[in-house]
């Protein structure tokens, strides 16, 4: 009995790694269907992008059609300042919720936020935006900056707050515990110890957040509007490079399609800047620890 | 790490600052236009004036505001949100002026003028809408009640009779008609079930002309570009887009026989010659539909294009510039316009924009 099962064992060995390689093969043609895409867009946008990139696209303002030249350095300044807008109110308010939700968060009230959180992550841009809209736009009586960067604020808001939460809970417990055990208040140990420690964790996640809303075109369309020219505040329409590619894409011209082309694949290069920007930073921060 | 952290964090602030230090312009000129004009800053006030609409006008906005600006310094942003939405938006007050392919219905009227009193329509340009279409022929004709037929579903292939008959000598394929129509609601579509409509009893009691409509047969695509794209990569497919699109896609369009029974190739000229008649019996509210115009070179399937504004505008330095705008964009602001595939205004219909634009009142 036990003699045969083990015979049994060694013959199928060979239709075990049979089994084995061809799973293998599988996975590892399912994980090139997966990034063929990745490769197809980023060859595509840059065949296409090539053409029409030159100085006037990121210095000069958009000309009327028929014109040659001109540019969309408004589209690309309006981005940023919508960057602007968003950190500065999704940053604090991210950060110090995945500070709260790692280090104070207990309970029934905590795990509901981190619920909130997730749902947050969920909801389509498109729908963020109408919220900025009603309850920005339409008050105001303006398309406006200050609504697109909030729109924009609330898509980034739950991915700070939970890479922020799972930055600090991969701090060491027994760091914090070494630091309470001198007589650091729990406060000063979270400020001055943990947050140091997981900052590595945060600048990725805000990294993210801000590579994520950059392309975002749904919500901006009916808060940040678009424009033509430079903006003239937070309260008035602002230009933005996804809505401006947007605008030519659509648009019966041959001379519009090439700059919408370019605008893309200078977007797509500042989002592919940053993505190995977070790699770089987070392999520093942990080569600097020694982890 | 930190030193860049630092380098990443002054980078935002200033960003931040950079961005309100915007903010120094004067922030709602609704409210205080007469701060504005008493600023120091700025010796003759421009505010900016914001529009929204039809996808149709926008490249024609963006050369004719351009010259606005260029000879009176104020600035015009217009974004193209969809004939509807320009609407919506003006009934809402976020924008200046909407601007629309057709005139207001009866329900958008009632919400507008529940919002801000009557509304002005204010036609700025007009258009001729192609028939594209797939197949190795030039010149396909088409006339009216053949083009209901085929939006209808009762023409299903190329070689049918009665577009046989249109086309003598043409040997046509027996391949099946792929029917393309805009998945959104549209000015484009509004011209072109008028022009059904006008021509085809059958379609004006089963479909009607509106800008969105109950599709018997074929595929939609979003926007122009959607159905322009859609009739370039499918054989034998037809579908309706301004001309420009047909242009500058080298897309065949069909030759149609119009009101006089000629066979007219949509063009720039063909839309001027439609509207020329359209000017002669024109409504008092502007609101003109010239489907199926009259005149032998007149091409059938053309429409306006409105800028629709309230005609009270409380605020006197953006009424003011309001006023201006239309009155260069109808008449200085129609030249060249031709070479975009617009076509310019008849003189006597720049005539009566002036004096719909006169009973426009600024600050009362």
């Amino acid at each position: 009995m036990q003699r045969a099962l083990v015979l049994r064992r060694t013959r199928s060995i060979t239709r075990r790694l049979i089994v084995d390689r061809a799973m293998a093969t599988l996975f590892a043609l399912a994980t090139v269907i997966a990034v063929a895409p990745l490769v197809l867009v980023v060859a595509y946008i840059v065949v296409n992008g090539v053409r029409g990139i030159d100085l006037d696209l990121v210095t000069k303002l958009p000309a009327p059609v028929g014109e040659a030249g001109g540019g969309m350095a408004n589209a690309f300044v309006g981005s940023a300042i919508l960057i602007a807008i968003a950190s500065a109110v999704a940053l604090p308010v991210g950060i110090l919720a995945g500070v709260y939700l790692s280090e104070f968060g207990r309970g029934r009230f905590a795990a509901t936020l981190r619920f909130l959180t997730d749902v947050l992550t969920g909801i389509p841009s498109i729908v963020v935006g109408i919220v900025a809209y009603t309850l920005v736009v339409v008050p105001f009586r303006s398309f406006s900056a200050l609504s697109g960067g909030l729109a924009l604020s609330i898509i980034m808001i739950p991915t700070v707050t939970r890479t922020t939460e799972e930055a600090l809970k991969r701090v060491p417990t027994t760091i914090r515990e070494a630091s309470l055990a001198l007589g650091v208040h729990e406060w000063k140990t979270v400020l001055r110890i943990v947050i140091p420690t997981g900052l590595g964790g945060i600048v990725t996640g805000v990294m993210l957040a801000i590579a994520r809303i950059s392309g975002e075109t749904a919500p901006l369309l009916f808060t940040a509007f678009g424009s033509s020219f430079w903006g003239e505040g937070p309260l008035k329409p602002i230009a933005a490079v996804p809505l401006q590619i947007f605008q030519y894409a659509i648009s019966p011209y041959k001379e519009w399609h090439d700059q919408a082309w370019a605008a893309a694949l200078v977007l797509m290069l500042f989002v592919l800047v940053l993505n190995v920007g977070i790699r770089s930073v987070t392999r520093t921060g942990f080569q600097s620890r020694g982890v | 790490m930190s030193r860049k952290l630092l380098i990443a964090g002054g980078f935002s602030v200033a960003l931040v600052a950079a961005a309100c230090g915007g903010s120094a312009v004067p922030p709602s000129a609704g409210a205080t236009s007469s701060a504005v004009a008493g600023s120091p800053a700025a010796a003759a006030p421009k505010v900016q004036l914001t529009g929204a609409g039809s996808s149709f006008d926008a490249p024609l906005f963006s050369k004719v505001f351009k010259g606005f600006q260029d000879k009176t310094g104020i600035r015009v942003n217009y974004q193209s949100i969809g004939s509807g939405g320009g609407v919506e938006q003006l009934t809402k007050k976020t924008v200046d002026f909407g601007a629309s392919d057709f005139p207001l219905n009866d329900e958008q009227t009632k919400a507008a003028e529940a919002a801000g009193g009557p509304v002005v329509h204010v036609p700025v340009t007009m258009g001729a809408v192609s028939i594209g279409y797939n197949l190795p022929i030039d010149g396909l004709k088409l006339d009216g009640p053949t083009l209901s037929g085929i939006y209808l579903g009762t023409i299903k292939k190329w070689d049918d009779p009665a577009i046989a008959a249109l086309n003598p000598g043409v040997k046509l394929p027996s391949t099946a008609v792929a029917v393309v129509h805009r998945s959104d609601g549209s000015g484009t579509t509004f011209i072109f079930t008028s022009y059904l409509s006008a021509v085809s009893p059958d379609w004006k009691s089963k479909i009607g002309a509106s800008g969105s409509v109950n599709w018997p047969v074929g595929i939609g695509a979003k926007g122009s570009e959607g159905v322009s794209g859609q009739v370039t990569n499918t054989p034998g497919a037809i579908g309706y887009f301004e001309l420009a699109y047909a242009k500058q896609n080298n897309i065949k369009s069909a030759v149609m026989k119009n009101a006089a029974g000629k066979f007219v190739e949509p063009s720039v000229q063909g839309a001027a010659d439609a509207g020329a008649g359209a000017a002669a019996n024109m409504p008092s509210d502007l609101k003109a539909v010239f489907v199926n115009a009259p005149g032998d070179t007149s091409y059938p399937i053309s429409g306006f294009s409105w800028i629709v504004v309230f005609q009270k505008q409380a605020d006197k330095v953006k009424g003011q510039e309001l006023v201006d705008m239309l009155s260069y964009v109808t008449t200085a602001g129609q030249q060249g316009v031709d070479a975009l595939y617009y076509a310019p205004l008849p003189k006597a219909v720049q005539d009566l924009d002036a004096k719909a634009i006169k009973t426009i009142t600024i600050g009362q």
